[in-house]
């Protein structure tokens, strides 16, 4: 085999914080070393190798990489300070641009470079459909007592579908769309890359409800109770902020299906159904229990990552800090927002909540390009673990 | 002996071992006047430990032996056991060295009769063969000890031994009250060949030394295989004695390692394939199990390690033991990912010797003058200050590398003593 060295992706891994990798001296303490890496196919000693050599095709669709959570039993553990937890952290963030469409966005988004742009892109956008919507003036203080940010992007007669609505649809399923559609076709060509690579035959494969029966669904309660995580030593007490994270992304999501559920489909036949829900609703007091949890575990998160530089010599890269950076604001503005709401304070509150909306567009529009892509990818590495030793990963 | 600038011509040399004897001899053999200081009992060092040494796999009485001959025999060499250096005052050409001599608690009169170990009830761990048996509180430190005079352990003697061992001399040898003494000297030059100590197993927590019997280390084998070992020459798993079916040598234990040692201690590949033999030898249908980073047999050591890869009973895994997991029946799993297959093994064998490397005393220990060390404790020569480093205070090195760095040394020594 003649190996044709990638010197462009040596060189974006030192770059996302895998600068140690060249130290590796192949002594596989590491394999040895990680909880999750399983008895017939060890990692990361071998996507050490590959990544000196610079083979990112077989990188980018290695289920391994995917699998790996940073623990960093392995980093504590080498004899060397080759850090292959960090090095694996910098291949998926290479894999997530590598997969990223279109690709100048996830050029974008993976480098401080482009912040100015991402953070912009978003700004300019919610603005201008705030003008669009031609709302373009701060509520009066009995005004936002009643309706609080729900008449942002104004309102208009047509009662079959609310103009605030109209406009944060417009603004962020296309956001969300354009990411999970890339999500999708990422995951789909290293999901068919890894099925090659593993030598299955794809003509025989399970149907969409079994394979989600089987597969998916295992995948995900094991991502729920975090089975995997708690298997990690060194870096144990990230489960402490990641799974009130979790739980609260999870708790959000209800809250959110709920609320347009109640004002825009149910609120059409009882107006009463529409406005700021009270605190002592059961679904308001799960959003709010959300947003604390939310900003606890970023908490602890971004405490820990500040602890693994100091400690571990983790690199700050902007991969790792772009995210926190990023669930951080929606927490900030989103509890922010509620709180100025209840003190009574239209224009800060205004100004804070085109924030949050900015925050969350940031999130759903370069989901599949930044860390948080980890939520899809990471699933569908699960799924394909389970899939590959299951009877549909036998030759036959 | 004085020169024309009024300095002193003597040399120190610190340490007793093959490296602190090679340079005493050679520099006192060109007619300089030696000091010569060993903190143990006895001469002979890390090499009287072993069972056979490079580069002829000698016993280490061959090549002892004739040194201690020629230490005889030289009337310039003095002679100080038990002794380390306190304090160094002074500069190159004229150094004032403190020495402090611990006690032995026996004196000159001893003629190594044997009748007080005869007579001792209390026993201590023998230290020499690293805690597998024990021996009496009065003993000879080994069998081929030099000076060959006995010790006592006065801690570890109780009032009724201190008794018998008293009674039992007919030489008036035995002497408890005996304190330190502290000896000021004058040298032109000082030779720091303190030598090596294993690194401490215990330090690799995920190697389990100490947890296992079945767990031992390979200065233990050396010790196992001597004929005047703890078992008599045979190699055996310690505590229930089982002859050996499998073994596993687990290279760089503690060596190239930023968390331990991050150097290569140079010699652990080789004394791996020299145990090899040792077991070859007791067991010849043994499994032997080799878990290695990379084989360092440099020179013509690359046909010695031919000879023992052509064995058809000895496998060579690539990949660093990272784990070891206690069996129930005594034995033990060994834990590593073969790079070579990218395949996880465990393997089950009777018995693993972590191929641990060497520490140098002084960076243990530090420094008892103004020393330049490096990182990991070698001693740096500085020949403007007539501080020298020879044998393995200077770097990991097998015998032959140490004679002769300790005859540079010698050298080097001279030209300060003669400036």
């Amino acid at each position: 085999m003649i190996v044709q060295p990638d010197l462009e992706f040596i060189r974006s891994l030192k770059a996302a914080g895998g600068d140690t990798l060249k130290k590796c001296f192949q002594c596989a303490t590491c394999s040895v070393m990680c909880p999750l890496s399983k008895e017939g196919k060890p990692f990361p000693r071998k996507e050490m190798i590959w990544a000196q050599w610079g083979i990112k095709e077989k990188l980018v669709t290695d289920p391994d990489v995917f699998l790996c959570h940073q623990c960093g039993d392995c980093t504590a553990n080498c004899p060397r300070g080759a850090k292959p937890g960090d090095v694996l952290s910098a291949i998926r963030a290479y894999a997530y641009t590598f997969y990223g469409w279109p690709a100048p966005l996830a050029k974008l988004a993976s480098s401080a470079k482009g912040l100015p742009i991402l953070i912009g892109l978003p700004v300019v956008v919610i603005f201008i459909m705030w003008l669009l919507s031609g709302a373009m003036r701060f509520p009066t203080p009995t005004e936002f007592a009643s309706h609080g940010y729900q008449q942002f992007f104004g309102t208009w007669d047509f009662r079959w579908y609310a103009k605030n609505i109209f406009f944060i649809v417009l603004i962020m399923v296309p956001s969300l769309g354009l990411g999970l559609f890339s999500a999708f076709k990422g995951i789909y060509t290293m999901w068919k890359t890894m099925c090659e690579d593993a030598g299955l035959n794809r003509e025989y494969r399970p149907a969409i409800v079994p394979f989600i029966q089987d597969f998916i669904w295992p995948s995900l309660i094991e991502i729920v109770k975090h089975t995997r995580f708690r298997e990690c030593k060194t870096n144990i007490n990230r489960v402490q902020g990641h799974l009130p994270l979790m739980l609260a992304f999870i708790g959000l999501f209800i809250v959110t299906c709920w609320s347009l559920l109640k004002n825009d489909v149910l609120g059409l036949f009882w107006h009463s159904l529409h406005g700021p829900l009270p605190l002592s609703d059961p679904f308001k007091l799960l959003a709010n229990v959300s947003a604390i949890a939310l900003l606890f575990g970023i908490g602890v998160l971004w405490s820990n990552r500040k602890k693994a530089e100091c400690e571990l010599n983790t690199q700050p890269t902007f991969y790792d800090w772009f995210l926190i950076w990023e669930i951080t604001a929606v927490g900030v503005t989103g509890l922010g927002a509620e709180l100025l709401r209840w003190a009574g304070m239209p224009i800060l509150g205004y100004i804070v909540y085109f924030l949050h909306l900015v925050a969350i567009m940031m999130l759903f529009l370069y989901l599949p390009y930044t860390k948080f892509a980890h939520l899809l990818y990471r699933t569908a590495a699960y799924a394909f673990e389970k899939y590959r030793q299951s009877a549909f990963g036998k030759n036959i | 002996m004085t020169d024309e600038q009024g300095t002193s011509g003597a040399v120190l040399v610190v340490g007793g071992g093959i490296s602190g004897l090679t340079a005493a001899l050679e520099t006192a053999e060109v007619g300089n006047d030696v000091f010569l200081v060993e903190k143990g009992p006895s001469l002979g060092g890390r090499v009287a430990q072993l069972n056979q040494y490079f580069p002829k796999l000698c016993p280490p009485s061959c090549g002892l032996e004739i040194n201690f001959r020629r230490l005889k025999d030289n009337r310039k060499i003095r002679t100080y056991t038990m002794t380390t250096v306190k304090s160094v005052t002074g500069g190159p050409g004229n150094y004032e060295v403190t020495l402090i001599t611990e006690p032995r608690y026996v004196n000159s009169n001893c003629t190594a009769c044997g009748d007080c170990t005869a007579a001792c009830p209390d026993e201590i761990a023998n230290e020499f063969n690293f805690g597998m048996n024990n021996c009496k509180a009065v003993y000879l430190p080994h069998e081929m000890a030099f000076p060959r005079r006995y010790i006592v352990k006065k801690s570890a003697l109780s009032a009724a031994g201190a008794a018998a061992i008293k009674a039992a001399c007919k030489y008036d040898a035995i002497d408890l009250e005996m304190q330190p003494e502290t000896l000021t000297i004058k040298v032109a030059s000082i030779i720091w060949a303190t030598g090596w100590v294993p690194y401490e197993p215990t330090k690799m927590e995920n190697l389990k030394f100490g947890q296992s019997k079945a767990i031992v280390t390979n200065m233990m084998i050396e010790r196992m295989a001597a004929p005047n070992g703890p078992t008599g020459g045979k190699i055996v798993r310690p505590g229930d004695n089982k002859a050996i079916e499998s073994i596993a040598f687990v290279q760089c234990a503690g060596s190239r390692d930023e968390n331990h040692l991050e150097y290569c201690s140079h010699i652990c590949c080789m004394a791996t394939f020299k145990q090899m033999s040792y077991v070859r030898e007791q067991y010849p249908n043994a499994k032997i199990y080799v878990f290695y980073i990379d084989l360092r047999t440099p020179g013509k050591y690359e046909k010695f390690r031919e000879v023992r890869m052509a064995d058809a009973n000895a496998s060579f895994i690539k990949g660093k033991v990272a784990d070891i997991i206690l069996e129930a029946d005594g034995g033990v799993t060994v834990v590593a990912e073969n790079a070579l297959t990218a395949e996880k093994i465990s393997q089950k064998v009777d018995m693993a010797v972590l191929a641990t490397g060497m520490q140098p005393s002084l960076g243990l220990q530090g420094a008892p003058a103004e020393l330049k060390l490096d990182a990991s404790g070698f001693v740096i020569s500085d020949f403007d200050k007539a501080m020298i480093s020879a044998g393995c205070a200077k770097k990991a090195a097998d015998v032959v590398t140490c004679t002769q760095s300790s005859t540079a040394a010698a050298l080097k020594a001279i030209q300060v003593s003669r400036r």
